[in-house]
C-alpha cells in the first residue's frame, strides 16, 4: 500500500487524504472490549464487558465507568491508560466550567471541549492519537443525552451505539431492538441482551458493568448485585 | 501544549507591579478606594456529635452597611463548611477555589473529603500571597476521622480548637464561649450558645449586625440554618405608605413634529468593483 510510506508521522496526510495514525488508532479501538450505550426516553444507560487478564486480578478493585459530573458519565472501548488521562482532563474542564459560570456543564459542551483536547493530540509534534473512543451519558436541561467521541476528535449524538470487538453484531442488534419510547428498565434490559449476544462465557454481575442516570439526573454505577437482578429478570 | 478551553488567570503569586505607583499617590495626598469588608462575628464549636458553626450577616463598606443579609457561611465540601471574615471578595473567591479542587479530589480518590485536606489547601494559598489575601476563616466539619474546628489567618497559620471565633465581633462572641463552653454539649445547647455569642457580637460589635446563621455538621448530615434568629426586624414602617404631591403641574402640550432636514444628492460615480 502506498500508504505505508505515511504512516510514520502523525501530522502528514496520506495521497488518499487519510491520516494513518488515526486509523491504526481506530483499529486499537475495535480490538477493546465492547461496550455499548442506548438513550431512553427517560435516562440513558452505558454498558461494558469486564474481562479481566486473569482470575486472581481483583475485581472490585476495576472501575471502567467513570462519573465526569453528578449527571454525566463515560464508558470506553480501548486502552485504559489512555481514557484515565481523558477522564482527569475532562473532569478538570467541568469543574473550570463551574467555577466560571456557576452552572453544571451542559453535556453538549463536555463532549465538545474532550474532543477538542482529542484532536489536539492528533495536530501535535511529539504525541500521538488517544486509543480510545468514548461513549458519554449525561441528563441536563435538554433531556437525556449520549455521544460517541472518536480518536480523531469527531463526535456524533446517539439514540443506541456500540464499539470494539463486537460492535457490527452488535450495532444490528440495537437496530432491531430500539425503539423511541423506550424506559430506562427496559433499555438496561436490552443493554444486557446486546452484551450477551457476543459474550464468551457465563454472563454475571461481576464481568459486566453498567451505568444508568434517569431524570433523577443522578449518575450512577450500578453494584453487582443490582446486575445479577436484571440479568435473572431477563432469563 | 494542551491549552485549556477556558483561560485562567496567571500562575504565581502577587504582582506588584503597581506598588511603587500607588506609594507616589499616597504621597501626594489621594486616599484608596475602601473595599468591601464583612465585619463580622463568625464561630464555631465542637459539640458531642459534630461541628455547629455560626455567623452574622452585616458586610460592610467603611461606615456603610452594604448588605443586610448576607450569607458568610460558604458551602466546601458536602460535610465541610467554613465561616468566611475580612474582605468578602478574598474570603469568597478562596473557599469557592479550594471548593473546586476539593470536588476534584474526591473524584479522583472516590472518598469523602478531609477537613484537614480544606485547611491545608487553604493554608497554602494564603500563605503564598503573604497576607494579602485578607481571609479569615474558621473551618468546620465532620469525616471518616471525627469531628475538626480550625481556625486560619490570612497570613496562613491555623489553629485547632474545640470553640473558635474570628472577626471584629471575636472578642463579643469568645466571651460568651470562654463562661459558657462545655464539652459534651447536645445540639440545642450548642445551637444556644452559639446563637448567644453571635448575638453579643452583633449587638456590641458595629461591623456586625442583622441576622444570625447557623450551621449544625453531624457524621453524615449537616442543616444550613439560614436566618436562624432575627434579632433586628424592621420596625417603625408606616403602615399607610408614603405618597408625595406632585411637583410641577402641566400647563400647556404643543407637539411640533420636525421635518427631514437632511437632503439626499446623488452624485459622482459609483464605488468601483
Amino acid at each position: 500500500m502506498g500508504d505505508s510510506q505515511y504512516s510514520f508521522s502523525l501530522t502528514t496526510f496520506s495521497p488518499s487524504g487519510k491520516l494513518v495514525q488515526i486509523e491504526h488508532a481506530l483499529t486499537a479501538v475495535g480490538s477493546g472490549q465492547t461496550s455499548l450505550g442506548i438513550k431512553a426516553s427517560n435516562g440513558v444507560v452505558i454498558a461494558t464487558e469486564k474481562k479481566l487478564p486473569s482470575i486472581l486480578v481483583d475485581e472490585s478493585s476495576v472501575q471502567k465507568i467513570q462519573c465526569l459530573t453528578p449527571n454525566i458519565g463515560v464508558v470506553y472501548s480501548g486502552m485504559g491508560p489512555d481514557f484515565r488521562v481523558l477522564v482527569r482532563k475532562s473532569r478538570k474542564q467541568a469543574e473550570q466550567y463551574h467555577r466560571l459560570y456557576k452552572e453544571p456543564i451542559p453535556v453538549t459542551q463536555l463532549v465538545r471541549e474532550t474532543a477538542a483536547v482529542m484532536q489536539e493530540f492528533t495536530q501535535s509534534g511529539g504525541v500521538r492519537p488517544f486509543g480510545v473512543s468514548l461513549l458519554v451519558a449525561g441528563y441536563d436541561d435538554n433531556g437525556p443525552q449520549l455521544y460517541q467521541v472518536d480518536p480523531s476528535g469527531s463526535y456524533f449524538s446517539w439514540k443506541a451505539s456500540a464499539m470494539g470487538k463486537n460492535v457490527s453484531n452488535a450495532k444490528t442488534f440495537l437496530e432491531k431492538r430500539y425503539t423511541d419510547d423506550m424506559e430506562l428498565d427496559d433499555a438496561v434490559h436490552t443493554a444486557i441482551l446486546t452484551l450477551k449476544e457476543g459474550f464468551e462465557g457465563q454472563i454475571s454481575g461481576k464481568n459486566i458493568e453498567i451505568g444508568i442516570i434517569g431524570s433523577d439526573k443522578k449518575f450512577r454505577v450500578l453494584t453487582p448485585a443490582e446486575i445479577d437482578d436484571y440479568l435473572a429478570e431477563v432469563e | 501544549m494542551s491549552k485549556a478551553a477556558v483561560d485562567l488567570p496567571p500562575k504565581g503569586g502577587f504582582s506588584f507591579d503597581l506598588c511603587k505607583r500607588n506609594d507616589m499617590l499616597a504621597k501626594k495626598g489621594l486616599t484608596g478606594p475602601s473595599f468591601r469588608k464583612t465585619g463580622t462575628t463568625i464561630v464555631g464549636l465542637i459539640f458531642q456529635d459534630g461541628v455547629i458553626l455560626g455567623a452574622d450577616t452585616r458586610a460592610t463598606e467603611g461606615p456603610i452597611v452594604c448588605d443586610k443579609n448576607c450569607e458568610k457561611i460558604h458551602y466546601m465540601a458536602p460535610n465541610i463548611y467554613c465561616c468566611g471574615a475580612g474582605t468578602a471578595a478574598d474570603t469568597e473567591a478562596v473557599t469557592d477555589m479550594v471548593s473546586s479542587q476539593l470536588q476534584l479530589h474526591r473524584y479522583h480518590t472516590g472518598r469523602e473529603s478531609r477537613v484537614i485536606t480544606a485547611l491545608t489547601l487553604l493554608k497554602k494559598h494564603l500563605f503564598s500571597y503573604q497576607g494579602y489575601v485578607s481571609a479569615a476563616l474558621v473551618l468546620g466539619g465532620v469525616d471518616c476521622t471525627g469531628p475538626h474546628l480550625h481556625t486560619i489567618y490570612p497570613h496562613g497559620s491555623t489553629d485547632t480548637l474545640p470553640f473558635a471565633t474570628m472577626g471584629s465581633g471575636s472578642l463579643a462572641a469568645m466571651a460568651m464561649f470562654e463562661s459558657k463552653y462545655k464539652e459534651g454539649l447536645s445540639r440545642d445547647e450548642g445551637i444556644q450558645l452559639v446563637v448567644e455569642a453571635i448575638c453579643s457580637g452583633i449587638f456590641n460589635d458595629l461591623g456586625s449586625g442583622s441576622n444570625v446563621d447557623v450551621c449544625v455538621i453531624t457524621k453524615g448530615h449537616k442543616e444550613y440554618l439560614r436566618n436562624h434568629l432575627l434579632p433586628n426586624p424592621r420596625t417603625y414602617i408606616n403602615e399607610k405608605g408614603y405618597s408625595f404631591p406632585k411637583k410641577t403641574e402641566v400647563l400647556m402640550t404643543k407637539i411640533t413634529p420636525l421635518k427631514e432636514r437632511v437632503e439626499i444628492i446623488e452624485t459622482g460615480d459609483a464605488m468601483e468593483e
